[in-house]
């Protein structure tokens, strides 16, 4: 395995699956160049497929979400979401509102709005009216086995119902692509394992594309391609069970 | 979920700032409310006071006073013949200390005019003639004074009868001490000087034709000018003084409501940073964050409108009924005015939150990925 990859990396999903993303020797620096958490990745992720990207703090696997979220824009280098140079997006919010779904680490709940409300808040950007937008949230918040928990406030909830409802606002306006940043970093195992399993299941029935970055190895082993990252170059690009390997 | 209970809740979330913020702003309404109402209030309780003598035009030469200067009675003469002129009533009125009342009003009425035929004797009698070393107390200037029919009443160096206590019609009329004309020039010093002329047109008048009426009176008395009743206290440079004087005040007490509005929205901005980010990640439009933050000040200008309002009410209510000030004025507290005044409010909030609003569009959302 090289070192680092300038090329893009060969799909690991069937061949005949849409390429969702494509990023050509993607650089991001911060600092006036003094801070280069991205020195040149690049990688083809298709439809459906369970991508773990791992590695250390620090290696720039939250940076590479960043981007893939239109959150931040690389500092030079290509970034294809369907053919569409991410960057160039005229409206990266739309972007984000009806093609991706986030799940943070530390949840990110909004604590004045109850948990209905939080799964409802993305589909402001949307057309669903307002009744419409209380059923969606109704039926999602079903999806993740919490329907009896929608009236309650983040704070009454437990770590992993936080989680649960994050996800279930990720999904909100049906996203084909779920971009998790460490979903289980602050939960305990039991939650971890379930929020996991969630995850899964989701990706497995709704067929979305799931990008989860973590830094846990069984985590990662879990996901059907690992992207291993160090010091902002991918290391390993691969089946996970090969990971130990890297 | 609406938009307008992300903005409510926004509000609620620090619930004593958010009620400090509002205090600020409604003491800022209530200051246009109560000032404001009082200096228009000024102009209506004259007007009213002028229409219930019957008066359609005041010769006067009310410039830079309160009350209008004097000049010669003669002067009277030279208008009571002019068409369209039905009566004259001379009046010399001052503003003045009368015992233990602060400020008076002391009208002086030509014995036998017109102005004086809307009074109507509550108790005692009308003065039986120019002579007669007596005054009549509109109901409210004897409540004020606690005058009652047989007391005497110094004014200047001369003790006067109250003879009756009238209902003049109209609050200016009640609050006033009337008596003959020619008795107050003699206690003034002032005979043979009047300080208006009360001028009843021929009835059914046009406003065009007593507006050329005006003229013509204005061109035989260049000492002094006919005016529409009211108009002349509308007009006059005390009143206008007096009105901006009262906005310039108000809208000082409105610059401090919309500092505070702009600190609350930016300390908002500041606590919810993480928030805001968060919720570009999750594609709300950096123009959907601006109409929150403003919607948010805007609603607390509104609220603090309403509350402004009603403040400014209740203390136009209780300034009215002071000393000083009853029976002098009835404040104009119109719809209009507090309809201006709320709507102030929600240009306050609204100004308040641009700089508050922009800065929260300069947020980035991969903060949300932060912490």
């Amino acid at each position: 395995m090289p070192e680092t990859m300038n090329q893009p990396a060969p799909a690991a999903g069937p061949s005949a699956a849409a390429c969702v993303f494509e990023a050509v020797d993607l650089k991001k620096s911060y600092d006036d160049g003094q801070v280069q958490a991205l020195r040149g990745v690049s990688f083809r992720i298709n439809e459906g497929e369970f991508v773990a990207v791992i590695g250390p703090s620090g290696c720039g696997k939250t940076t590479l979400l960043q981007m893939l979220g239109a959150l931040d824009r690389p500092s030079s280098g290509a970034l294809l979401y369907r053919g569409k140079s991410l960057p160039d997006l005229p409206e990266p919010a739309t972007y984000r509102a009806r093609e991706i779904g986030f799940v943070f680490q530390s949840f990110h709940l909004l604590p004045t709005f109850t948990a209905v409300e939080n799964v409802q808040i993305p589909m402001f950007e949307t057309d669903r009216s307002l009744p419409e937008r209380r059923e969606r949230a109704d039926e999602m918040l079903k999806a993740v086995g919490l329907e009896k928990r929608a009236n309650h406030f983040p704070s009454k909830l437990s770590g992993g119902e936080r989680q649960r409802v994050a996800i279930a606002r990720s999904l909100a306006n049906g996203p084909s692509v779920l971009l998790a940043d460490e979903p289980t970093g602050n939960l305990d195992s039991q939650n971890a394992g379930h929020v996991l399993e969630l995850l899964s299941r989701l990706h497995r029935e709704q067929k979305m594309t799931l990008i989860l970055v973590t830094h846990d190895m069984g985590i990662a082993r879990r996901a059907s391609r690992a992207i291993q990252m160090k010091d902002g170059h991918i290391v390993f690009d691969g089946n996970p069970a090969e990971l130990s390997l890297a | 979920m609406t938009f307008l209970a992300v903005i409510a809740r926004g509000l609620l979330r620090r619930p004593v700032r958010t009620g400090l913020t509002l205090v600020g702003i409604s003491i800022g309404i209530a200051a246009v409310v109560a000032l404001v109402g009082m200096s228009r209030g000024f102009v209506s309780s004259w007007t009213a006071g002028m229409k219930s003598r019957g008066t359609d035009i005041v010769v006067h030469s009310m410039r830079t006073s309160l009350a209008p200067r004097p000049f010669p009675a003669a002067a009277q003469g030279r208008i009571a013949h002019l068409p369209g002129v039905a009566a004259t009533c001379g009046i010399l009125v001052e503003l003045m200390s009368v015992e233990n009342s602060e400020m008076m009003i002391v009208s002086g009425r030509e014995w036998g005019g017109f102005s004086w035929g809307n009074l109507k004797v509550l108790s005692g009698r009308m003065p039986t003639d120019a002579a007669e070393r007596a005054v009549v107390l509109g109901k409210t200037a004897a409540d004020v004074m606690g005058k009652k029919v047989g007391n005497k009443l110094q004014m200047e160096t001369e003790e006067l009868t109250v003879v009756g206590i009238a209902d003049g019609g109209a609050l200016v009329e009640n609050g006033s001490v009337i008596l003959s004309m020619s008795l107050l020039q003699e206690i003034m010093g002032n005979q043979g000087q009047i300080n208006a002329i009360d001028v009843r047109v021929t009835p059914g008048m046009d406003e065009a034709a007593i507006r050329r009426l005006c003229d013509e009176i204005s061109r035989l008395i260049p000492e002094a000018r006919g005016q529409v009743a009211g108009e002349h206290i509308r007009e006059s440079q005390s009143y206008r003084m007096i009105n901006a004087m009262s906005w310039g005040t108000s809208l000082l007490a409105v610059l401090v409501g919309v500092l505070g509005v702009m600190n609350t929205m930016l300390m908002t901005v500041f606590e919810r940073k993480q928030e805001i980010c968060i919720l570009l990640a999750l594609g709300w439009k950096r123009s959907r964050i601006i109409r929150m933050i403003l919607w948010e000040s805007a609603m607390l200008g509104f609220f603090g409108g309403i509350v402004g309002v009603a403040l400014g009410v209740a203390g136009v209510n209780v300034m009215k009924n002071t000393p000083a000030i009853r029976g002098l004025l009835e404040p104009e507290l119109s719809v209009g005015l507090m309809i201006t005044s709320v709507l102030i409010a929600v240009a306050v909030g609204v100004v308040s939150g641009l700089y508050p609003a922009w800065r929260s569009s300069r947020l980035t959302p991969s903060l949300a990925l932060q912490g």
